[in-house]
């Protein structure tokens, strides 16, 4: 069976800065990939990109972006309007510039169910009522009636959450979708989406920082550095063990709770991530890894074994030196 | 050691009017919530999506006036405070960096304004913002873009620096460091700890992430729909959390370990609403040990508010 994702190859820049350059991504029926990484190193942009929603300034290159054996990579804007929202959602990071403020929660839903669904109000509301009653949403039907700035952040995140699940979509890019929620509720948001996943064969990509969501909910995880895919794998051999130094940092600053000690310093990644302009060439991460020689320098080839693919020369040694 | 910041009974109150008919709508963000944070005390406050706390945040920086109760800080009425005086004292880190920066400024500018205030000479306040910002793990080519050119989580940096550029005695963040990447969470938190450790900072952290929590706080405050429900050192809550509420939130962490998958609720479904706050303990509907008296009778208040909790004999 074919994904219903595909990229290849996608490269994404702002002016001469290359923010994407060069990712593979493929996601099937019913499969959880989790995208992480550096704070900046283009995972809102790639998720983006494949919404077909850059923003102005943004330069869409070469690349490939296959959605249900369709390119969409060059599908013009009303064909791409149709499949957003309905075939394919998204669930953006910061759901307050998603959100229209002149608007009530009540019609931004039903919009897109009159839009994709040609629903009538009546049952348009129900349905949306319905759908926020689902995600957990406190009073659904008086919801409906309140604008965005007169609820919490975790209420606003939910409200997304409701809009993007609306008609059931093929494909669901979910941008951060649970960082604003507590605990309790971020249990009953993945539950949530693991049943859709479950019982609608939801592809989901899915972008966050928390490395806790990651082990639970991820089939497969890619980690992203400077604009490129640096590691690629299944969730449990991620975690066991990671074959890029990136990845081990990161693993490593991890606080884990019930284990961190309060004062003691948390292990960091010294250093800061290079401006990667069109034609950078080597490993991005050279200059923060403990473990570079001159040869990182020079153009980094992917390696595979297995379902673990990787970008990295050094061999093995370094890992129990680390 | 003296106090820094002391809410007493303070509310917040919102009154409504939601749809076409205008049905009102009484929403009771904070409920009568005093509270003590002692000078060089890091607070962390944890609950529920909803539950008040950024509502409390404003309420302590003096942003909202409380419906009720008063809130003193370093001493001072903070509603009498003049600006200048008032942003020496105490900053804020806002939930959503999106909607707290100026788009239209750029984010040197945005880091330096807080100093202009101040009264500092244009030389030295583009020397601090650019120090402020490398603090925070920002190239210095970043001064010159605007917020909606960088990520989220060098958003939320930006938000940061612009916190902590004039070194003020207290700082109170919402969420600080949910839109980063663990590794700069990591720098975050230990600049945090240095500027407590070198300058007694006073620190209030609102955070859904209880490992960061136990990682920053001393103390630590339960909210649950307006209230604190519990609250104590937080070595001891962490460890032993009394309030079933605490318990179920321990319960939810996500630790990073694959293949365990997602622990099962242990919660009630009822969703609870600010606007109709169940009568008795206000945890009732959902708690997994309530019993008949918990839907009649509000607890007594004090440490952890349940009446299945003896409270500690002092
Ligand atoms: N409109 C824009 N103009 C110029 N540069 C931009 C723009 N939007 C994003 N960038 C840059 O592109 C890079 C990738 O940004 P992106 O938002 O994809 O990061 P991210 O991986 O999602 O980070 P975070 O985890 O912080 O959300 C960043 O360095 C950012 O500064
Ligand atoms: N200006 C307002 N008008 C009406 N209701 C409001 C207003 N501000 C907040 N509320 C309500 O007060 C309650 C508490 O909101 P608050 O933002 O303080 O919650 P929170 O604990 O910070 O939640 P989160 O974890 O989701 O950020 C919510 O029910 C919210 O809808
Ligand atoms: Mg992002
Ligand atoms: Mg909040």
């Amino acid at each position: 069976m074919s994904p219903v994702l595909e990229v290849r190859d996608l490269r994404v820049r702002f002016g001469a800065m290359a923010a994407v350059r060069g990712i593979d991504l493929a996601i099937e029926r019913g499969q959880t990939h989790c995208l992480v990484g550096e704070s900046g190193c283009g995972k809102s942009v790639s998720a983006l990109a494949v919404m077909r929603l850059l923003p102005r300034g943004a330069k869409l290159e070469a690349g490939a972006i296959r959605f249900a054996d369709e390119d969409i990579a060059r599908l013009p804007e009303r064909a791409m309007r149709r499949l957003r929202g309905d075939r394919m959602a998204m669930i953006f990071q910061e759901p307050m510039t998603s959100l229209n403020p002149a608007y009530t929660i009540g019609s931004q839903m039903t919009e897109v169910l009159r839009t994709h669904r040609g629903m009538g109000r009546a049952a348009a509301v129900e349905r949306a009522e319905a759908m926020l009653a689902r995600v957990g949403v406190s009073a659904p039907g008086m919801r409906l009636g309140q604008y965005p700035h007169q609820l919490s952040g975790g209420l606003r995140q939910r409200v997304m959450i409701a809009t993007a699940l609306l008609c059931e979509p093929d494909l669901l890019v979910a941008d951060e979708p649970t960082t604003a929620l507590d605990v309790t509720v971020q249990v009953g948001i993945l539950k949530l989406l693991a049943d859709l996943k479950r019982d609608l064969g939801l592809a989901m990509l899915l972008i966050t920082h928390d490395l806790g969501v990651v082990a639970r909910i991820a089939d497969v995880v890619s980690v992203m550095y400077a604009g490129e895919i640096v590691e690629h794998a299944p969730a449990g051999q991620l975690f066991a063990e990671p074959l890029h130094p990136y990845t081990r940092g990161l693993l490593r600053a991890i606080p884990v709770p019930g284990k961190v000690k309060r004062g003691e310093k948390l292990a960091t990644i010294p250093g800061i991530v290079p401006r990667t302009e069109a034609g950078f060439r080597g490993c991005a991460f050279r200059d923060r890894c403990g473990f570079a020689t001159y040869e990182c320098a020079e153009p980094i080839a992917a390696r595979v074994e297995g379902a673990h693919r990787w970008r990295c020369r050094l061999e093995a040694g370094w890992r129990e030196a680390a | 050691m003296s106090v820094a910041i002391e809410a007493s009974g303070v509310s917040a109150v919102f009154d409504q009017r939601v749809g076409t008919f205008g049905v009102h709508r009484r929403v009771v963000a904070v409920d009568d919530v005093s509270l003590t944070v002692k000078e060089g005390i890091a607070l962390g406050i944890v609950g529920e999506s909803g539950c008040g706390k950024s509502t409390f945040a404003r309420l302590l920086l003096g942003l909202l006036a409380p419906s009720g109760g008063d809130v003193r800080v370093g001493g001072h009425e903070l509603q009498a405070m003049d600006r200048r005086a008032r942003a020496r004292l105490i900053q804020p880190v806002f939930q959503d960096p999106a909607s707290s920066l100026n788009p239209r400024r750029r984010v040197g500018e945005i880091v330096a304004l807080p100093l202009r205030a101040a009264g500092v000479a244009r030389g030295e306040r583009r020397e601090r913002a650019l120090l402020m910002l490398s603090r925070v793990g920002l190239a210095p080519e970043m001064a010159g873009r605007y917020p909606g050119q960088l990520s989220g989580g060098q958003r939320q940096r930006v938000a940061i620096a612009r916190a902590l550029v004039l070194e003020p005695r207290i700082l109170i963040c919402d969420e600080p460091t949910s839109a980063l990447d663990v590794s700069v969470q990591a720098q975050i938190l230990n600049l945090l700890a240095e500027l407590r450790a070198s300058f007694n900072l006073t620190l209030v952290m609102i955070s859904h992430n209880l490992a960061v929590v136990e990682h920053v706080a001393d103390e630590v405050a339960i909210m649950y729909l307006g209230r604190v429900v519990e609250r104590g050192e937080a070595g001891s809550v962490f460890a032993a959390p009394r309030h079933p509420y605490t318990k179920a939130l321990l319960a939810s962490v996500l630790t990073p370990e694959p293949g365990l998958g997602l622990p099962e609720l242990p919660l009630g479904d009822a969703v609870p609403d600010p606007a109709n706050i169940p009568a008795g303990c206000r945890f009732h509907p959902r708690c997994p040990a309530a019993i008949a008296r918990c839907a009649t009778e509000a607890p007594a208040r004090g440490d952890v508010e349940c009446h299945l909790v003896q409270p500690v004999p002092t």
